[in-house]
């Protein structure tokens, strides 16, 4: 230990603790910051039906009052690819990274991103 | 280029690629995890002989190292030939410009540092396309780096202490001896 310390000058050892420093805290910030964003709940009937990973692609089912929904997740976006409602909005609505999608007719709701506080700030209108 | 210079590069780039095949001998907790032992040579090129050789020496290893395990031109190849590329190019500009500043270890440091950026970089530009996995993988990579910069720089410190005690730096009468 010693004679690692004598090897070594004041700028290496500066530089050894930057680069330790960054990347620990790296290691801790990018762990948040994955585990608390990107996430998607879907919900039925005013119930979290699935909750799922932004980053994985996937393509989900969901069943509501007017029938089956296709909830596609790919490259880290979301959207509705097939409906049965009327309008077809929540279709049209196309590609969200961030958001909300709201298909009225079958009670479905697509969130995307933050995670699990979006209760709380639901309007009169989605409510 | 002098034969002496050319012999020496000769016998180092030998040096590098023996101790990057029996890295790849060593069994390791995580598959993508490399020692770098081979920039021991490359360091120890740069300081006691300069830039030119340090980086002939990581050319030469870098595309033999690939043409015997069959990994020529392909991604594992243009993996390390950047990383080898910008290291060495990394740590030969810091050692011109901050001479006194940093010794074996602050200059292994720079190198495995920006080894680890080109590999990250390439990666994601030419590979994964996928911000998130470089962003969570990046600083895990950056500070195993900076152990494993650590240790070689050592390594580097004492190799290049016992050349120039036994051979008055030259490395021609290590092969005779």
């Amino acid at each position: 230990m010693k004679r690692i310390i004598k090897i070594t000058t004041f700028a290496d050892r500066l530089l050894f603790l930057i680069l330790i420093s960054a990347s620990v805290t790296g290691i801790f910030y990018s762990r948040e910051a994955v585990s608390q964003s990107s996430g998607v709940v879907i919900e039925v009937n005013g119930r979290p039906e699935f909750t799922f990973p932004l980053h994985t692609d996937r393509t989900v089912s969901v069943s509501g009052p007017c029938g089956n929904m296709l909830v596609e997740i790919r490259d880290g976006k979301v959207r509705v690819k097939e409906a049965h409602c009327p309008n077809q909005l929540c279709v049209k609505e196309g590609w969200i990274s961030k958001g909300v999608i709201v298909c009225l007719p079958n009670k479905v709701v697509v969130f995307v991103g933050g995670g699990h506080d979006h209760g709380k700030d639901t309007d009169a209108v989605s409510g | 280029m002098r034969s002496q210079d050319k012999y020496r590069i000769a016998v180092l780039a030998a040096y590098a690629l023996a101790l990057s095949g029996f890295e790849s001998l060593l069994p390791t907790p995580i598959p993508w995890l490399r020692l770098g032992l081979a920039n021991i040579i490359t360091l120890v090129a740069l300081m006691l002989y300069g830039f030119g050789t340090a980086l002939n020496v990581t050319l030469i290893r870098v595309i033999l190292a690939s043409l015997f395990t069959g990994t020529f031109l392909g991604p594992a190849f243009i993996l390390s030939f950047g990383g080898g590329i910008l290291s060495t190019a990394a740590m030969g500009l810091t050692h011109r410009m901050f001479r006194n500043l940093f010794g074996p270890v602050g200059l292994s440091l720079v190198g495995a540092f920006f080894h680890n950026i080109a590999q990250l970089s390439l990666a994601y530009f030419l590979f994964i396309q996928r911000i998130e996995a470089i962003l969570i993988i990046s600083p895990v990579i950056l500070f195993i780096g900076t152990l494993t910069g650590v240790a070689n720089g050592i390594i580097s410190d004492l190799l290049m202490k016992n050349i120039l005690k036994n051979d008055h730096g030259e490395i021609q009468n290590i092969s005779q001896a």
